[in-house]
């Protein structure tokens, strides 16, 4: 079965589907099914949606045709919303309500949009396989025994269940990206600055875009054009950014950034490829690139300093309940140590020494120089010509299977984080399945050129056939 | 024993209108506790620092007077400590180490002195912009009695500037003179108020030669700071002297008390975890510089030279500048010409002693005459209708309570002679007192004539003057 956001908008503004039966049908899929998969960190009241669709349901009776009439739209629970709590997947935010909304849930209000949950999701977005959860991990609709990817995993298995129609993650290092190719969903890390990231609790800023995903490619360009455009609330967020598409499609592929996938990711590539050159799409082969081997590290080097600061302000003071200690000192400590997952500990550990004096030069400084080399060669490169690899160098893996070997888990991200690293647009999306289990393509271009992308998107779906789908559906 | 002074002032650029990241109120004083706050600079999760202009613009005039070297462009920073009073548990500031990048880089802080009338020189090391953080009260006033501390974070995020000047003053006066120079200065260009309670601090480093550099803390006012130094001179003078190690350490000043108490000694750098804040991209100086200089911009060394170039004495000029409000009543009311000799000598001398006097806010433009009675009221002078004293007994007291006087009606000239006269005869003893020698009978007696003309205009010299003609004539009979 075949059911896309944009579909059952069109059928909804036609007036066919009642958008208070399709809310309510959503909230039942999530009571009988989200138990075993814990999409949701928490879900809108019965009584809310209901009203809420209502409203919307009267806005088009008066005429009006809002972009995301009515459509189920999970959030992760890093983007902050004022009518939900929002906790980053951390105890310390446990019933932390924003007085605020991020711009981009505002977007998607005023676009008649229905906020159905916030989705599960790696503490602060540190992860990849949402296992880092404080409130456990989602499994993969797919395959219950493996992962959904990280850290936007609710996200996107909240759309493969079907509980949701469209969903905002947020992209750190590849956390919108990963979760969509291991799900059979679509991800799209837009270029930094296109999107405003105010209200998205941070991570590592310099890094992260709030990233639409969907089950369609048409779906995940709707989203973008929702949420997408400056905002004067964000100084990094761009004043009147102009679309760069490529004149003609040119895909590239570099050796060093296939070779060491596992052989079914590989050969979904390289099939994928294949095809394209038959439908007239130009593919050229290159061997290596100079600096793409320092991207893991530079990238991790560069997100923890910045996590470490961004969390400093988690101590009791505002966040967490902070007990009585003899001193001040402690007691922050305490609330810390008690609230904080072992992840976010270490990586604020490790964010602190590479920021320390004797120690900032090795690290923190040298990341910035080396992600100044890699940037400059990746723009390079993109410039006329669109770079392919795969997602993930592996399939989903069993839960648990990961978590202990810390560098076998960042080795995941390392297709991903040079598009973060650059500020360049990535879209994910489905290229095949291996054994029942989804496997995802990456497409990265040029900064601003998400129009290119999501054309170029529009030829896979039709080549793979992949859109719309829904795990056991 | 030599001595090396430096400071940094933290001034509160209380005129910007905003605090620096966010649309808050920078005057956060009339503000009951945490309401004057938002998502912003309560550092709420995902809330972003979105650099406003005036603060920015303002920090840049200040930089332009002093001479600074500006940047192309500067870089915000952030410096992480944890305390109760900084909400994030880090200070958006500027450094220029770090990939960061402050306003200014070095320049000169000129001040005047003027008992030795002279313009001195202290060059500044930089100036950086920066947050303030919230501030903290405790319930019984400090921290060891209380049981409580409270946190207001109305002052979060107010923008300061923080000026570091090199370790060059040579006296404790010198640097109580080049801080009001500098509060004086800013009030000129705008930026502060600096009698708004709490708009500054100041930090101050001092080493006697023979020992560590020590640093001072707390310091509120211009006063505190002279004494906070000559009090740390004193002490590390008598460690020296003693043989004694003056070890590197912060003190902290007791205003009450008057001494100086360790803080914490100071074995190594502080750990800040500096880095450029990805929240905000470099902002470029060059437009923004392009509209302070369209501002022209006055400090109190141009307004110096214009009223002395004006023919008004030194010190006289010094007078109109300290008070901003006073100097542009001055500068107004000749610009449509008032004289500037009579002038002067009324608003720095007369007129500011009575609104002293009378307990009324010198600062407050509102409370000096407006330039157009000043203006007649110099010109009665200037034509010699009346003399000046005639005019500062009986119309400038009148003044101050009316600086907008329409009327102004000066009392029928009296005859002094008659009263003189009347007088001489009702107070026969002072007389007496006179003629035996006594001096003071005769300011007796001009009160006494005075008192009698109450109401009427009458010059208090001439009365002198004929009193005495009148004794000595009237000196025969007895």
């Amino acid at each position: 079965m075949k059911l896309t956001a944009s579909s059952i908008r069109d059928e909804i503004i036609k007036g066919n589907m009642d958008i208070e039966d399709y809310i309510l049908g959503k909230l039942e899929l999530i009571r009988k099914n989200d138990k075993k998969i814990n999409a949701f960190i928490s879900i809108d009241s019965e009584g809310f949606l209901r009203e809420r669709a209502r409203n919307i349901k009267m806005g088009i009776r008066s005429g009006k045709k809002p972009m995301l009439a009515g459509i189920a739209i999970s959030i992760k629970d890093v983007i902050s919303t004022s009518f939900l709590p929002t906790t980053a997947g951390s105890k310390i935010l446990e019933g932390y309500i924003p007085p605020f909304n991020a711009t981009v849930v505002e977007k998607i209000l005023k676009e008649g949009g229905i906020v159905i949950g916030k989705t599960n999701l790696d503490e602060f977005a540190m992860g990849s396989t949402t296992e880092f959860s404080a409130y456990g991990p989602t499994r993969n609709p797919w395959d219950l025994e493996r992962v959904a990817g990280g850290s936007s995993g609710g996200s996107a298995a909240s759309l493969s269940y079907g509980a949701a129609d469209l969903s905002l993650g947020s992209d750190t290092g590849g956390s919108a990206r990963l979760p969509a190719s291991y799900t059979c969903t679509f991800g799209l890390k837009p270029t930094y600055g296109l999107v405003s990231r105010y209200g998205l609790i941070p991570y590592a800023n310099s890094l992260e875009q709030i990233s639409p995903m969907a089950r369609s490619m048409e779906d995940l360009a709707l989203l973008l054009k929702v949420i997408k455009g400056y905002d004067e609330k964000d100084a990094t967020s761009i004043p009147r950014a102009e679309e760069k598409s490529y004149e003609k499609f040119k895909v590239c592929v570099i050796e060093d950034l296939v070779r060491d996938s596992d052989r079914p990711i590989k050969s979904s590539l390289y099939n994928l490829l294949y095809k394209l050159e038959l439908e007239g799409i130009e593919t050229e082969y290159r061997e290596r690139l100079d600096y793409i081997n320092y991207a893991l590290p530079v990238y991790y080097t560069i997100a923890f300093a910045e996590a470490s600061s961004n969390l400093a302000r988690y101590d009791g003071k505002l966040y967490g309940k902070m007990g009585n200690s003899e001193t001040y000192k402690k007691a922050s400590i305490d609330t810390r140590k008690s609230n904080l997952g072992l992840e976010v500990r270490k990586r604020i550990l490790m964010g602190v020494l590479t920021l320390s004096e004797g120690f900032k030069n090795e690290y923190y400084i040298a990341a910035t120089k080396g992600r100044r080399l890699i940037r400059d060669e990746i723009l390079k490169v993109t410039k006329d010509c669109i770079l392919v690899s795969p997602v993930s160098p592996i399939l989903p893996p069993r839960i648990g299977e990961k978590i202990d070997d810390p560098l076998k888990l960042y080795a995941m991200d390392v297709y991903t984080v040079i598009a973060n690293l650059a500020g360049i647009p990535a879209l994910a999306l489905p290229s095949s399945f291996y054994n029942g289990l989804p496997i995802g393509v990456q497409f990265m271009g040029k900064p601003f050129s998400e129009s290119s992308l999501i054309r170029l998107g529009l030829i896979i779906e039709k080549i793979t056939g992949i859109s719309g789908v829904i795990a056991g559906g | 024993m030599k001595y090396k002074i430096g400071l940094e002032i933290h001034t509160q650029l209380t005129e910007a209108g905003t605090k620096l990241f966010c649309g808050c109120d920078s005057n956060y004083r009339k503000y009951k506790p945490n309401t004057n706050v938002c998502p912003v600079c309560l550092g709420l999760p995902g809330a972003l620092p979105v650099p406003r202009k005036q603060p920015i613009i303002l920090a840049l005039a200040v930089a332009e007077t002093f001479n600074c070297r500006i940047p192309e462009s500067m870089v915000f920073t952030r410096k992480h400590y944890f305390y109760p009073d900084l909400l994030k548990n880090y200070q958006i500031t500027q450094y220029e180490k770090g990939g960061g990048m402050p306003v200014c880089l070095g320049g000169t802080l000129k001040y005047y002195d003027p008992d030795l009338d002279l313009w001195k020189k202290v060059k500044l090391r930089r100036m950086n912009i920066e947050e303030d953080p919230g501030k903290t009260e405790y319930s019984e006033g400090n921290i060891l009695a209380s049981e409580f501390a409270y946190v207001d974070y109305n002052r979060s995020g107010v923008p300061l500037l923080e000026v570091v000047t090199e370790p060059e003053i040579p006296t404790p006066r010198d640097a109580r003179k080049a801080v009001e120079y500098l509060l004086l200065t800013m009030e000129y260009v705008g930026a502060m108020n600096p009698r708004l309670e709490g708009s500054f601090r100041v930090d101050a480093n001092i080493s006697v030669e023979g020992g560590e550099r020590i640093e001072v803390k707390n310091i509120g006012s211009t006063l505190d700071l002279e004494r906070a130094l000559r009090y740390e001179i004193f002490r590390q003078r008598k460690i020296v002297e003693g043989k004694g190690v003056v070890e590197r350490e912060t003190r902290h000043w007791d205003p009450v008390r008057g001494i100086t108490k360790s803080l914490r000694s100071k074995e190594s750098e502080e750990e800040y975890l500096y880095f450029p804040d990805p929240d905000i991209p470099m902002i470029s100086t060059e437009p923004l510089l392009k509209e302070v200089r369209k501002r022209n911009i006055t400090t109190p060394e141009k307004i110096m030279e214009r009223v002395s170039r004006l023919g008004v004495n030194r010190r006289t000029a010094w007078s109109l500048v300290t008070i901003k409000a006073c100097a542009e009543t001055f500068l107004e009311a000749v610009s449509i010409g008032a004289d500037p000799i009579i002038s002067s000598r009324i608003l720095a001398i007369d007129y500011k002693g009575h609104l002293r006097k009378s307990g009324m806010n010198l600062y407050k433009r509102k409370n000096w005459p407006d330039p157009i009675v000043l203006k007649k009221i110099s010109d009665l002078i200037r034509n010699k209708v009346y003399t000046y004293d005639e005019i500062k007994y009986n119309i400038i007291p009148k003044l101050v309570n009316d600086p907008k006087m329409i009327h102004i009606t000066l009392p029928e000239k009296a005859s002094p002679e008659k009263l003189i006269t009347e007088v001489m005869n009702e107070e026969r003893k002072a007389v007496w007192d006179f003629y035996q020698g006594k001096k003071e009978a005769l300011d007796y007696l001009v009160g006494k004539v005075l008192k009698k003309a109450y109401g009427k205009a009458m010059d208090p010299k001439k009365v002198r003057k004929l009193l005495e003609e009148s004794l000595y004539k009237s000196s025969n009979i007895y």
